[in-house]
């Protein structure tokens, strides 16, 4: 039983022998078991695939396995028009992601380190939005972009994204900023620093990790919206990702090839993100678990 | 994934220093707080703007007839009236809902608790870091490509199902999944087989991961079995985050309706109708805008009593 327990909880490096020996000894079930899910999960990418590489009449005589010739071109062709959906949501996205962080981070700061009246009821009063969902505010926000001219912009979607999307930035960084200690702030204020020095010399640079996870969490966000872009952008050129794939899938419906050629490239740019930012992804993602 | 709870603004040496501000008077505690409002500043106009207004304005056209460009008509409470007696649609889609929310909770709890356990007892390190990126790698993939992708597996003519139930010999179960009413819900239900949630896999994970483990050493060396450590120790210590996944996926499942307008749009004969597709069809398709906003209403006020409930019973102090 003693040699389950070390094993188990062993987060050494193993060598190679070692590690052949676990699988060996019980390990093989749950890794199966554990396979399976992953290729569950990834079947459908995998069938993208193989369809991405055909031709109507090749779909129309084998339609899942692979055929030969492959036939590429089929990503030259989505990749046209899907890469005007990927510039059109980094924009959108990448503007919505900066206003955000500066916004929450600077009434974070307030809320976080700063001493004023009324702290607690204009606290309370962003808390109360969390309860707002935003199947309540679709139709008043639609009219309201209408009303302002800004339909078939971009600022129809970072204006709203940004005022909704600082809110849950806002908490988790007022937390932190909270974590911090107090006698940073407070030494710097002895020295003479403002509370803008403050904000940008010692708090800012202190959550640069926290940052990027309210950023990460954000841009999930807004890459994912389907509804509000489908319904206030009605130019096809100015369409971001989500919607953007949707009507393209909808306009190439039956040339399969081309439609799943679209759907893998326009996976490519969040795999990318992922990649070089994966340790504040899955923090971020976990976040939800962490005390607000 | 908004979590919602209420933190107390509480921080002892800052009380301390409040109560000594306290005596200043009010108005000179203002102007000394004049950074700290200008702070905030922005991030109210954009709140008033885009969240406070619309939002207010949600509840006051909720009680008008109302299709933009014409003048609205006062009419009290009508409209919830007609959606709780008269609106058959309406009332089915709460139906169909409270089934979608249910199925979400048992599949998302379920698969992801059992998974989450299968790597936790994974004994090398290399190969439980391996399937904890493998189960959260699919979190990047836009939602909508999924969504896509099914659509297309349940096509009635060239869709994967289809085929691989003929191959099977069960031809007679081939159907138009998502065309046909008796079984459409079902078929958005089921999407996404098998059902890996990878967020939800890393929070139960997480949880497993930070019970000490001299509980469990002591529990296996006075003999416990595998499901005996599973029942009666890990189960009980994180429920903290199994209530937290299921708060969520019920939050989430009241107002989402992505998937239902990628994929149905509520039909077949209303038969996947959910109210907030429900309101979309109301608002944007035949312009009853006012009737559309007390669906709105409707979905709010459920979203306030579930955080009322969770902060009152369930809301826990433990992760």
């Amino acid at each position: 039983m003693s040699a389950v327990v070390t094993e188990t909880r062993g987060q050494y490096r193993r060598s190679r022998g070692e590690q052949v020996g676990l699988f060996l000894r019980g390990d093989w079930w749950r890794i199966v078991l554990l396979g399976l899910f992953l290729v569950g999960g990834i079947a459908p990418l995998v069938m993208a695939f193989l369809i991405s590489l055909k031709t109507i009449p090749q779909f129309a005589r084998q339609p899942f396995a692979l055929t030969f010739p492959l036939h590429w071109e089929n990503y030259g062709f989505a990749f046209e028009i899907v890469l005007e959906f990927i510039k059109n949501s980094m924009i959108v996205s990448g503007v919505t992601v900066v206003g955000v962080l500066l916004l929450a981070s600077l009434s974070a700061y307030a809320f976080g380190i700063l001493e004023f009246p009324g702290r607690q009821v204009l606290f309370y009063l962003v808390l109360s939005l969390m309860m707002v969902p935003s199947a309540m505010t679709l139709i008043p926000s639609f009219v309201l972009v209408k009303d302002l001219g800004l339909m078939n912009t971009y600022w129809a979607m970072i204006l709203p994204w940004i005022a909704s999307g600082q809110v849950f930035a806002m908490f988790i960084l007022r937390t932190f900023f909270e974590s911090l200690p107090r006698e940073l702030f407070d030494a710097a204020r002895i020295d003479g620093a403002s509370e803008w020095q403050g904000y940008w010399r010692i708090a800012l640079p202190l959550s640069k990790s926290m940052l990027g996870v309210a950023a990460i969490l954000n841009i999930l966000g807004t890459w994912n919206n389907l509804i509000w872009p489908y319904l206030t952008i009605q130019k096809q050129a100015l369409l971001p990702l989500t919607p953007g794939l949707w009507a393209y899938q909808t306009e190439y419906f039956t040339r399969y090839g081309l439609t799943m050629a679209g759907l893998l490239i326009g996976s490519i740019p969040l795999v990318l993100l992922f990649i070089f930012t994966s340790r504040w992804f899955v923090a971020g993602l976990t976040s939800g678990a962490i005390k607000v | 994934m908004a979590v919602k709870e209420m933190p107390a603004l509480s921080n002892t040496a800052a009380q301390a220093v409040d109560v000594q501000e306290r005596r200043k008077p009010l108005a000179k505690r203002i102007y000394e707080g004049r950074v700290a409002y200008t702070m905030l500043a922005p991030t109210f106009v954009f709140l008033l703007v885009f969240m406070y207004y619309p939002a207010l304005l949600g509840l006051y056209r909720s009680v008008f007839k109302w299709a933009p460009g014409l003048s609205a008509d006062f009419v009290a409470l009508d409209n919830f009236v007609h959606l709780f007696t008269k609106d058959r649609v309406f009332l089915n889609s709460m139906d169909h809902m409270l089934q979608l929310a249910a199925w979400y909770v048992v599949s998302t709890v379920g698969v992801s608790l059992f998974i989450a356990v299968l790597i936790h007892r994974l004994r090398g390190a290399r190969t439980q870091y391996t399937f904890r990126l493998g189960m959260i790698l699919p979190v990047v993939i836009p939602a909508i490509v999924p969504l896509m992708l099914w659509k297309f597996i349940y096509d009635v003519k060239v869709g994967p199902l289809n085929a691989i139930l003929t191959w099977a010999g069960l031809e007679s179960w081939t159907r138009a999944w998502l065309a046909d009413p008796n079984v459409a819900l079902y078929a958005v239900m089921l999407r996404n087989f098998p059902w890996v949630d990878g967020v939800a896999i890393l929070i139960l994970l997480a949880g497993l991961q930070a019970i000490p483990y001299e509980i469990v050493e002591s529990a296996m060396i006075d003999g416990a079995s595998e499901m005996r450590r599973f029942w009666s120790i890990e189960l009980p210590l994180i429920a903290g985050q199994i209530k937290l996944i299921t708060v969520l996926t019920i939050m989430w499942g009241v107002q989402e309706f992505t998937a239902v307008f990628a994929l149905t749009q509520g039909g077949p004969i209303n038969s996947t109708m959910v109210p907030g597709m429900w309101m979309f069809f109301n608002a944007f398709r035949i312009n009853k805008m006012g009737y559309a906003s007390a669906i709105g209403v409707v979905l709010f006020l459920l979203t306030l009593v579930l955080t009322l409930i969770n902060m009152k019973y369930i809301t826990t102090e433990e992760y």
